[in-house]
């Protein structure tokens, strides 16, 4: 076996334990999640191996059914979606890890189908990211949209109309972004990324390759949930199952973020998506507004996952502004800043989780003791937080340095004070909280019995729930202890050559 | 200009019911009529895709008798790609009108209704 | 909500229209989608995949692994109903719908 198969096993496994899963939970309820988490391990396993390919041996090409790339479907890895999947599959498996409990508490009757989905939904995500061709990155969208539809609208309350907006945005997003294609291939005739390259920049003044990219964009955009765009967003994230916030926050606007990065520059030149449209620097002064707007409405929120949701959006703004900028640093912060997003926004939901797991609730002004019950879980938040905030040498310093550069480099001055100003913001919404959980005088004693003052217990998550949520936030610390060997060894060959 | 504008009415016509489908989507107040609306939208981009794949004085892509051994001349067969690629696409859409409607059916159960506004009002009501 | 809906739609229409003026004739048999990748499918079709239906050919083999996961997307869609609408089983006589 050689190991280019691993960039296929990757997807598959995941795919194939869908059905299993399915198929045996039926039979016996308790095998869904051995199961689920026995796919996911073997698919982060392939993933270091692809890693490793790519830096031992270069970029891995898989062409299905033998097929030479323009007429069948390749596969192709390098450096950008290489570590894009070891990101991936380790959250998947993480958060699969910890999902147990909180299922059998929130949603106890639909464990195996929810199970069958997750997996779905993973490989959905992996397979986007793989892909050499833009047709099948379409089909493993949709797969992994549907699954998502679904995770979200079997949560509480508002769900079901959370979902139905995003089902309504999202095939919206999806059809742009297939109508895109259309509009691309008419005027090439092929669908590979690849081919579509060296055939593209002969007709870059051509209206329909023009209105191929608005399309591509706009669809991405939608799909990610950009500022004017994000409406979908707040709803989903806050009424869907912990377990479904703490997968999709993470990992599907990182996804959709990587396809934009790859359609801005590898699938046309960078030099068009930055000289010949103004593309790039609208898309930047869209992302500075969404992340001013993103961090201010989550001062306004009471509701942890809705604050968490808005400033998902305002992060989604960080990366937007360093694809924007469109230089090797900003880039750089801005794939930085997709790993770093992923594990803090993992943490923070999976502590959300947590104490909606215990507690039952969400609501910020509620949280005041907290640190006696759940002492390592706060603490597990506060690391996120402070990442969130930007504050070394959590990852979340870093890629903000990053961008900051790239911006210094740009000599868009007006992004560093965007950037500083957000940072000031974020760390008004989650020192409240911090607040609240060390610093105030625990409510619980006058509640039970009448002015008292009583002991707090502590009450830590189960060790299932606890151990994953710590296992992120030592991620979120060695991110930033180990950026530079990152961004040495991986992220710098991500970076097209040409910047 | 005439002749512009028959040359490519395929287009106009995908690019009207898009459209249609476009406001129903947004404009619509009952969630009925926005997954109506959906699927207009989806069929006019399978419309588009079709007329790439059409050519004049074609017939359709199946191989005759005698052009079985590589001598058939592409030009007497319609382009099959994007038949190909809406065959995938129509699957899509089905089954996202199916999960929608699984959707719609959940909101139907908690709500009783499926007018977006009243929908908003009782949920104000009961403040979530 | 319904100016909205109308400036969106109006944008959006203009835009395509945009792009549109740029496309090759309808029916065109020379035109670029028709030549650069598609030829292959229809000489190679029996010779390659066996079977003169190019549809099936390019379907069921060179662009098989769509197949697999248009295949998928339908049993995605199962899951999600029966992850969303099944109710459990509150004694005998109710069906779970």
């Amino acid at each position: 076996m050689t190991y280019e198969h691993f960039a296929v096993l990757i997807v598959i496994v995941p795919l194939m334990s869908a059905f299993a899963v399915a198929l045996l939970g039926w039979f016996k309820r308790w095998a869904c999640y051995p199961l689920t988490l026995a796919a996911l391990f073997v698919s982060f396993i392939c993933s270091l191996g692809i890693l490793n390919t790519v830096i031992s041996k270069g970029t891995i090409h898989y062409h299905f059914g033998g097929w030479e790339p323009p007429w069948g479907i390749e596969y192709v890895v390098d450096y950008l979606n290489g570590f894009m999947l070891v990101m991936l599959s380790f959250i998947a498996l993480v958060v699969a890890i910890y999902s147990k409990r909180s299922i059998e508490q929130e949603i106890p009757e639909k464990i195996v189908p929810y199970y069958s989905i997750f997996l779905l939904l993973v490989a959905g995500l992996i397979g986007i990211t793989v892909t050499g061709d833009l047709f099948n990155v379409f089909v493993f969208l949709e797969i992994a949209s549907l699954a998502a539809y679904a995770l979200i609208a079997v949560g509480e309350d508002g769900a079901p109309m959370a979902a139905f907006n995003y089902v309504i945005m999202g095939t919206v997003g999806a059809c742009f972004y297939y109508l895109g294609i259309g509009y691309v291939y008419i005027v090439t005739g092929s669908l590979n990324m690849a081919d579509l390259s060296q055939l593209l920049p002969n007709l870059y003044h051509n209206k329909a390759v023009l209105v191929g990219f608005a399309l591509f964009t706009v669809g991405i955009a939608v799909k990610m949930g950009l500022f004017p765009l994000h409406v979908w967003l707040p709803d989903s994230y806050t009424y869907a199952p912990s377990v479904t916030s703490a997968v999709i926050a993470p990992m599907f606007t990182k996804v959709m973020a990587y396809l934009m990065v790859r359609i801005f520059f590898t699938l046309f030149k960078p030099y068009f998506s930055i000289d010949l449209i103004p593309i790039t620097q609208i898309l930047t002064w869209v992302a500075a507004g969404g992340i001013i707007a993103g961090s201010i409405l989550a001062i306004a929120q009471t509701d942890l996952k809705r604050m968490l949701a808005y400033s998902s959006i305002a992060n989604i703004g960080y990366i937007v502004l360093g694809i924007g900028l469109a230089n090797r640093m900003g880039l750089t912060g801005s794939l930085l800043h997709i790993l770093n997003h992923a594990f803090m926004k993992g943490t923070l939901f999976l502590v959300a989780g947590g104490i909606m797991y215990k507690m039952g609730m969400r609501d910020i002004t509620q949280f005041r003791g907290l640190h006696k019950k759940m002492p390592f879980t706060m603490g597990t938040f506060t690391i996120a937080a402070l990442s969130m905030i930007g504050i070394p040498p959590t990852g979340g310093f870093f890629s903000k340095f990053y961008l900051v550069l790239g911006a210094i480099d740009a000599r868009q001055w007006a992004f560093i004070v965007v950037l500083l100003i957000s940072s000031l913001l974020n760390a008004v919404y989650f020192f409240r909280i911090i607040e609240n959980a060390y610093l105030e005088p625990p409510v619980t004693a006058y509640a039970t019995d009448g002015g008292t003052h009583e002991e707090i217990k502590r009450d830590e998550l189960p060790l299932s729930m606890l151990i994953p949520t710590l296992i992120l936030a030592a991620g979120v610390v060695l991110l930033g202890i180990f950026n530079e060997r990152i961004i040495a060894f991986i992220i710098r060959f991500a970076v097209p050559a040409s910047f | 200009m005439f002749e512009y504008i028959v040359s490519k009415y395929n287009y106009w016509v995908y690019i009207f019911l898009m459209m249609l489908g476009l406001y129903g989507m947004i404009g619509k107040k009952n969630l009925v009529k926005k997954l109506i609306g959906m699927n207009i939208f989806q069929v006019a981009i399978i419309l588009f895709y079709i007329s790439i794949g059409s050519k004049v004085g074609a017939s359709i892509p199946i191989l005759t008798a005698e052009d079985l051994h590589g001598s058939a001349n592409p030009l007497h067969y319609m382009n099959p790609l994007p038949h190909v690629l809406m065959l995938t696409a129509i699957v899509v859409g089905i089954a996202t009108t199916g999960v929608a409607l699984g959707i719609i059916i959940m909101v139907y159960n908690r709500y009783k209704t499926l007018a977006e506004d009243e929908i908003l009002e009782i949920r104000k009501k009961s403040g979530v | 909500m319904k100016v909205f809906a109308l400036l969106t739609v109006i944008i959006t229409g203009v835009m395509l229209v945009y792009g549109a003026e740029d496309f090759p004739k309808w029916g065109d048999p020379n035109q670029p989608g028709s030549v650069h990748v598609a030829p292959r499918y229809t000489q190679g079709t029996y010779i390659e995949a066996g079977t003169p239906n190019i549809v099936t050919s390019v379907v069921a083999d060179y662009r098989g692994y769509d197949t697999m996961g248009e295949t998928t997307v339908i049993f995605t869609a199962g899951m999600a109903c029966i992850l969303m609408l099944r109710k459990k089983k509150r004694g005998e006589g109710e069906s779970n719908v």
